[in-house]
């Protein structure tokens, strides 16, 4: 096993969290004992392009996310899986600040961003949302036409230069818009099927198209990370598939983060993947093929092969 | 536990990986017991038995896919069914050189090298095939090792009598003239080089058996 991640001497130690030394607890705060090795740590090659430091999340009372530490490459594709109320997916609003927007959430810890942490004061949060963008589970495009949904974040940000008589005339269609607009869907795989019908409204697309839709709205501010939660879980088999493709082409590119129910998703699309498990800690994180093949947790694995509970 | 008839899918293929381990382990038996006493009908048997293993191989083969096409095994359950595949043709394998010593037992009505001790070399392989369907039955990793250890222990002896059989050859005195003679001793050598050949085959597999059981114990490839 000398190929291992865990010894590769090329790698540099990047991540740590729950030791041998560290009983897991569950919600009701009873100890688990683990019946094997435990996981300690996750080295990769590459650069970390977020990193998580000792992340703790509260909503009111409720510990949702125990001291996570997790380090996640650049361009590539990493997987959060774990059952319902396991911290994923606070985990991934962490990423790029949503939880402000939930009163009752007190964030502490630290996150980076090209190693620059996010969470201190004067953050200009609309910036950071845009270079860490978010697809939701339902797509929720905006009651406007094809293109206006594309060109919404790039008027808002200013990077296209509409002229004013031109917006007081109610026309965007300035050549760096169109361009834009065209570049944005190509990326999301709709441009075919939408190119003759972009003043349409938006909410007349199928549900896979109005989540491709929504990917390309996230890429029209060119973001650097883009976080998914459960992207596919409302989509049919075929756009499945076509979401899956473009998650698998956007990591060329850009940094994705998925939360995702469906595990054989995770086993297909992501090059790491981290196991996070009911009490709001995160149990195993390790190349994809490792956990799918070989975890080292046996609760991980019991997880896994659907034997949890 | 969740998936209960998942679980008792794996149980069920389990038992019968191991029953189809069983029949092939017989099957070997009883086809080197034929070429040690020369009995024909018992040779006949294990030839005319090679169908419902071949059967049996293909029935569990179909129910290792529908297991990975349906149940999706990851983990502990995707290296035991692996394994279990691979397994189920290396016994499918071992049941057709069985069927390979049972022919050498019907072409044997001539004379044979009775100082080369087949059946020790028999015994062995067969003593190392059920040792590695004992390990996969009980999970057992050091007994993996001690089944990959022993295949030294079959290839000397198998190299010994190959040696022994050239040596004889070479010194024995065959009657000028005597064509047929001649022949005879050739068949003979060339049929007890194969049989010696197809043990140590047999040990080739029963090492493979171990090394798929000790990857899906301890996810190591060290013997694979």
């Amino acid at each position: 096993m000398s190929d291992s991640p865990q010894t590769q001497p090329q790698s540099q130690t990047r991540t740590k969290t729950t030791g041998s030394d560290q009983p897991l607890e569950t919600t009701s705060g009873e100890t688990v004992e683990e019946t094997r090795d435990e996981w300690t740590e996750y080295n990769f090659d590459g650069e970390a392009k977020m990193v998580a430091e000792d992340l703790d999340v509260y909503y009111g009372d409720d510990h949702a996310l125990k001291s996570v530490s997790m380090e996640i490459p650049e361009q590539s594709v990493t997987a959060l899986i774990g059952p319902s109320g396991c911290g994923k997916s606070t985990y991934l609003r962490c990423l790029n600040r949503m939880n402000d927007r939930i009163n009752a959430a007190n964030v502490d810890g630290s996150v980076q961003l090209d190693g620059n942490e996010i969470y201190q004061d004067g953050i200009n949060l609309v910036e950071l949302r845009k270079r860490v963008g978010m697809v939701f589970q339902s797509p929720n495009p905006f009651p406007k036409s094809i293109r206006d949904n594309i060109a919404y974040g790039p008027r808002k940000h200013g990077d296209i230069n509409t002229g004013l008589l031109a917006r007081l005339l109610g026309r965007d269609d300035s050549e760096a818009e169109r361009e834009l607009v065209e570049r944005a869907l190509k990326q999301a795989a709709l441009w075919d099927e939408v190119h003759d019908r972009m003043d349409d409204n938006a909410l007349g697309l199928s549900g896979g198209q109005q989540q491709r839709l929504c990917i390309a709205r996230c890429l029209s501010v060119d973001p650097e990370v883009i976080l998914m939660d459960e992207p596919a879980s409302a989509l049919d088999p075929i756009a499945t598939a076509k979401i899956e493709d473009l998650i698998h082409d956007l990591a060329e590119e850009y940094t994705v983060v998925i939360v995702t129910h469906n595990m054989q998703q995770a086993a297909r699309i992501s090059d790491q993947t981290a196991v996070f498990l009911t009490g709001g800690k995160l149990v195993e994180y390790d190349d994809t093929d490792r956990i799918f093949e070989n975890p080292q947790s046996q609760r991980v694995e019991d997880y896994i092969s659907g034997k949890f509970g | 536990m969740p998936r209960d008839e998942f679980q008792q899918s794996l149980a069920n293929l389990r038992a019968e990986v191991l029953s189809m381990g069983d029949l092939v382990g017989d099957r070997l038996d009883r086809a080197l017991t034929a070429l040690e006493t020369i009995d024909e009908a018992a040779a006949q048997d294990v030839i005319e038995g090679d169908d419902a293993v071949d059967r049996r191989y293909l029935e569990l083969e179909a129910t290792c896919i529908q297991l990975f096409a349906q149940q999706q095994p990851v983990a502990g359950d995707l290296r035991f069914v692996t394994a279990s595949f691979k397994i189920l043709t290396d016994l499918e394998r071992v049941a057709d050189l069985a069927v390979n010593l049972a022919q050498y037992t019907l072409e044997a009505d001539r004379k044979r090298f009775e100082q080369v001790d087949l059946s020790a070399i028999g015994d062995l392989a067969c003593e190392m095939l059920d040792d590695a369907m004992t390990a996969y039955r009980t999970d057992d990793a050091a007994l993996c090792r001690t089944v990959a250890a022993r295949d030294d222990e079959l290839d000397s002896l198998c190299q010994h009598a190959s040696e022994r059989v050239v040596r004889d050859l070479i010194e024995r005195e065959v009657a000028d003239g005597d064509g047929w003679a001649v022949e005879q001793l050739l068949d003979d050598v060339s049929r007890l080089l194969l049989i010696v050949r197809d043990l140590e085959r047999v040990g080739d597999h029963a090492v493979n058996v171990a090394a798929r059981t000790l990857y899906m114990i301890e996810s190591d490839p060290e013997l694979v």
